[in-house]
């Protein structure tokens, strides 16, 4: 035993570059294997800790009708016995301010629930208890870490926060931090009774045209989901002008929530996953862990000359057949096992770093469990054995006085064999490359196609004090010399906006209308740059233009209007509600995400706006950032009691694709180790390559071959190899980014180029690698080479 | 042809230096066959690379054909070496990747030889030296004999006026021997100088002249009569 630990350390010693090319690459790859499984992992268990997930459900269409009257909630109680309970959760419609006694205003969000909340969804309290916490109406449940901001580390139970420099709530209880991977998420719990209090909003709770819940429902032990749907899809009343779509209707598994593709109308409090982005990168976590173990097997059976030589001896001297296999194993596996433990270790130190860079975050303590180490181990413990069976049976099974001789040198199957792997891996680094530039494409494409301005724009973000001061806001902004423009409005990039559902009678004939629609002032269309196509815009100065509207192509096109410009609608729910006209139509433009389908869209000229926008002269970054401090001085000094928000549009706009772009970056990150090790591979090969072809890189130099010669000859191979690879991996490049952009409702194009770059790219990191090594070789003093055989 | 003037070559590793030539003076002129011998370690290898500029000296001057070459870099020796010098070497020094053929047109490939031309050049010495069935072969499937047969044909493909042989029979039992050393006698009545390093009495007698060399200096020289 002491000897094969002996030998299996000089064996590693002798060779310190390859070994330690091996060990490394090993290390990254099983390094990123390990994090992007735990993230995997984490996020394909989202929501799985509720005590009660297998009966809870949330009733909606996930491709489309997400919100719920409120009433629903009360038929169901009284009509549906199967249910257990009925929640109905809504967000709040602007980030509420809370204040604390003198501590400073924080921004939240704020989500209000029913009752019997906690008894849904499972949160452990720290203070308080949570079976009453939403009982009393305007009481609060806040996280450790919104209590911590707004009390410090006193104790919140009791204590009153202000709620938007208005209304006082009293904490009633404070949770843990709720587990990272969760669709739930907010910092703020109040009742649906708070509600009425704090955002009366009509005949919210009584009319069965007021959408705006989301409604959970905990089903009793045995419940068929669907049977109990149709029940609950039976409770809204039939009105024959109502051409909603009620099949779709269903209780979905709340567990498989995360990862429906839904869309809520700005509301932040319930997220969604992107199963196949947690799939494409367990896909290259896999092809990571191929290259390594490509370089693995390589690398060890370029030594299978030396070491069978080596076994050729121990042989003679009488070793069994039994003591070699288990050498060579256990040489493999203690290389595992140093890959491992630096692996964690690199994933300890790394870990925080990448989750920065990339937004992919995992309970770090997961690394330190007993299972995971169990499991790691025995993966490594496997692959070891697999990888090196072939080898060590090969070795041992060789007959000692062949070993000795040199007759096992040079086999050209060997030399093809290797040839093939390194191709694999180069298919793999040509398809991540290109995988990378075109996801960096449709990033770029999505946020430079949106079809409007966004440069030079600042939006500050109007507190309740700050849309009372409008006009003072207005007067001090356009003092400023660098101020050019100044819109009032209700969008802003990633901010909510409302969706309309109404019905009405355009010549003579009823139609049902669905649209997003938001406010603006006759500056928004200058300022944003937005084209006409037909009609025009608003104009301040007329104050007939208070009732007109201006509509994108797409409205036109879904309502099949035939005379657009003049049509009448009526505007809103209240009942002296007027007609509103259509007076311009504009072209399409991003105003949602560049995932979703441009939506019908109509701009209202009325007056309520969440945001005002400043334009700038276009002016250096330097200024840019002076005028961004003097603004926020003059919003901060009219609104004391609010924390003001001010961005830039364009941080907006990228915000918006957040999620993109944190994928954009874990896979290029990724994919860059997985090239590196790639190179370290073939680096690693090319020593092989020169040591074996030391005495031949002599003769030809001794017969007149130039050092660029023999370095060309060198290099051929591994060129042969790439560009096998390349003809291989284009077409499944082009398959999979194929796949990928069929996701995307506006795509960029799959250009020839990105397949060129891909294949020069990994072409070019090839030869340099190899020439490196090539040059030392032929470099050398043929002499050297010739001198002892 | 040759001529070198107080040609010296220290090696040095780590801590030790060693001398291997030390103030050598040795010409060789055209047509000439000289034997270099003396004992293991004596510097001949030494002195027959840097003959064959295959090696800078420390120190000395060393004109080739009257050009000084001690101080060229390596690829103006390669240039200067090609065509000119052709290497046979103990262990015989063929590709075992390429077959007979194919070692053989080696270094007519590096003299951008067209290929027709390295055709008709190959196959002509091959049949001199009797392996012309044997070109399709690969050198372990060739005997010691042949195997430096091919290493002969590849030294004087090019046509160069030196040949360079380092101890051409060492490998070699006594029959074969002869039969390389024939070659090569034929090789310099044609023409062709010849320098051979050698432990072999036997071996040197074919020459015309003796260098006896001993700690890197030149101790006798002895030449024979012509026609003797």
């Amino acid at each position: 035993m002491k000897n094969i630990f002996k030998s299996t350390f000089r064996n590693f010693v002798r060779k310190p570059a390859t070994n330690l090319i091996n060990l490394l690459g090993l290390a990254v790859s099983l390094a990123m294997v390990i994090i992007l499984s735990v993230y995997s992992y984490s996020e394909l268990t989202t929501d799985n800790y509720h005590k009660n997930g297998d009966r809870l459900y949330l009733y909606a269409d996930m491709s489309g009708r997400m919100y719920m009257p409120a009433i629903l909630k009360d038929q169901i109680d009284l009509n549906v016995p199967e249910v257990e309970s009925a929640v109905r959760l809504a967000g709040s419609w602007e980030p509420p301010v809370f204040q604390a006694g003198d501590h400073d205003p924080i921004t939240s969000d704020l989500v209000f629930a029913d009752v019997d909340f906690f008894k849904l969804f499972t949160y452990e309290a720290v203070e308080g208890n949570l079976e009453n916490a939403l009982k009393e109406p305007m009481t609060v449940v806040l996280t450790q870490s919104l209590a911590n901001k707004l009390f410090g580390k006193d104790h919140a139970l009791g204590k009153t926060v202000k709620m938007n420099n208005d209304k006082e709530l009293t904490v009633s209880a404070v949770i843990n931090e709720p587990k990272a991977n969760t669709s739930l998420k907010f910092s703020a719990i109040t009742s649906n009774s708070t509600r009425k209090i704090v955002q009366a909003n009509g005949d919210e709770f009584t009319d069965w045209g007021w959408c705006d819940f989301q409604t959970f429902i905990l089903l009793k032990e045995g419940v068929k989901p669907d049977e109990t749907a149709k029940k609950i899809t039976a409770l809204f009343p039939k009105n024959k002008d109502d051409q909603q779509d009620y099949s779709k209707l269903k209780l979905n598994p709340f567990k498989e929530v995360y990862f429906s593709q839904f869309s809520l109308f700005g509301s932040d409090y319930l997220h969604c996953g992107d199963k196949r982005k947690v799939m494409i990168l367990i896909l290259v976590a896999a092809m990571v862990l191929m290259i390594a173990l490509i370089n693995f097997i390589n690398i060890s059976s370029s030594q299978w000359v030396d070491k069978i030589r080596q076994t050729g001896v121990l042989k003679v001297i009488g070793a069994r057949r039994s003591n070699i296999l288990w050498n060579v194993l256990f040489e493999a596996f203690s290389l595992f096992i140093m890959s491992l433990t630096l692996a964690v270790i690199l994933v300890g130190v790394a870990a925080p770093v990448i989750g920065n860079y990339t937004g992919i975050h995992f309970n770090q303590h997961l690394l330190y469990s007993p299972v995971f180490l169990l499991i790691s181990l025995a993966g490594t413990f496997t692959l070891s054995v697999i990888f090196s069976l072939v080898p060590a049976f090969r070795i041992s099974s060789s007959r000692a006085v062949d070993n000795l001789k040199k007759t096992v040198e040079n086999r050209s199957s060997n030399s093809i064999f290797r040839g093939v792997l390194v191709s694999a891996q180069f298919i793999i680094a040509i398809v991540l490359i290109a995988f990378t530039v075109l996801v960096q494409k449709q990033v770029n494409f999505g946020s430079s196609n949106l079809g409007f301005n966004q440069d030079n724009i600042i939006g500050i973000k109007l507190t309740p004090q700050l849309s009372q001061k409008r006009e003072v806001l207005k007067k001090l902004l356009e003092e400023k010399p660098i101020i050019e423009k100044i819109s009032f409005t209700q969008y802003y990039p990633g901010k909510f906006f409302s969706h309309w559902g109404s019905n009405q009678v355009i010549d003579g004939e009823k139609k049902q209308f669905s649209f997003d629609t938001f406010n603006a002032d006759a500056s928004f269309f200058g300022m944003t740059g937005l084209q006409l196509t037909q009609g025009r815009f608003f104009s301040d100065d007329l104050t007939t233009d208070k009732n007109k509207m201006v509509v994108n192509e797409t409205f036109v096109r879904d309502h099949k209007l035939k005379n657009p410009l003049g049509t009448k609608m009526v505007m809103g729910m209240e009942v002296d509600a007027g007609l509103s006209e259509i007076v311009g139509i504009v072209k399409d433009f991003h105003y949602k995400s560049f995932n979703q389908p441009i939506g019908s869209l109509v701009i209202q000229n009325k007056s309520y706006a969440s945001y005002c926008l400043v334009g700038l002269n276009s002016i250096d970054f330097q200024s840019l950032h002076h005028s961004l401090e003097e603004i926020k001085k003059i919003s901060d000094g009219l609104s004391p009691a609010f924390p003001v928000e001010i961005s830039f549009l364009d941080q907006a706009v990228e915000k918006m694709y957040q999620s993109e772009l944190q994928f954009r970056r874990t896979f290029s990150l990724f994919a860059g180790c997985a090239i590196v090790i790639c190179c370290l591979g073939i680096l690693a090969m090319s020593i092989f390559a020169c040591q074996r072809r030391i005495k031949e890189i002599g003769i030809r130099k001794v017969n007149g071959a130039r050092i660029s010669e023999v370095i060309a000859m060198l290099n051929k191979d591994f060129v042969k190899w790439v560009i096998i690879a390349f003809v291989i991996a284009t077409p499944i490049a082009w398959y999979a980014m194929h796949k990928w952009l069929e996701n995307f409702a506006y795509k960029t194009e799959l250009s020839w180029w990105i397949f060129a770059m891909a294949g020069f790219l990994a072409l070019g990191i090839a030869l340099l690698t190899v020439s490196w090594q090539s040059w030392k070789a032929a470099t050398r003093n043929p002499v050297e080479a010739l001198r002892y055989e | 042809m040759i001529k070198t003037q107080d040609l010296t070559k220290i090696f040095q590793t780590d801590e030790i230096e060693t001398s291997a030539l030390n103030s050598v003076n040795f010409n060789v002129q055209k047509g000439e066959f000289v034997a270099i011998m003396g004992p293991s370690g004596c510097g001949k290898s030494t002195l027959l690379n840097i003959v064959g500029l295959l090696d800078n000296p420390t120190s000395g001057s060393y004109l080739f054909n009257g050009v000084d070459v001690s101080q060229m870099r390596e690829s103006q020796r390669t240039k200067l070496r090609k065509g000119n010098i052709g290497f046979v070497f103990q262990s015989f020094n063929l590709i075992d990747e390429l077959n007979v053929y194919e070692n053989v047109e080696m270094p007519l490939i590096y003299l951008k030889m067209s290929a027709s031309e390295r055709k008709a050049r190959v196959e002509a010495i091959l049949e001199r030296m009797k392996i012309s069935h044997r070109r399709k072969h690969f050198p372990r499937q060739l005997s010691g004999g042949q195997q430096q047969r091919v290493a002969i044909a590849r030294a004087v493909a090019a046509n160069p006026g030196l040949i360079l042989a380092d101890e051409p029979t060492g490998n070699l039992d006594s029959k074969n021997g002869l039969e390389v050393m024939n070659l090569l006698t034929e090789l310099n009545r044609e023409g062709t100088t010849i320098v051979m390093v050698t432990h072999s009495m036997h071996d040197a007698d074919f020459a015309h002249r003796i260098v006896n060399l001993f700690d890197g200096q030149i101790i006798t020289e002895v030449k024979k009569q012509m026609g003797e």
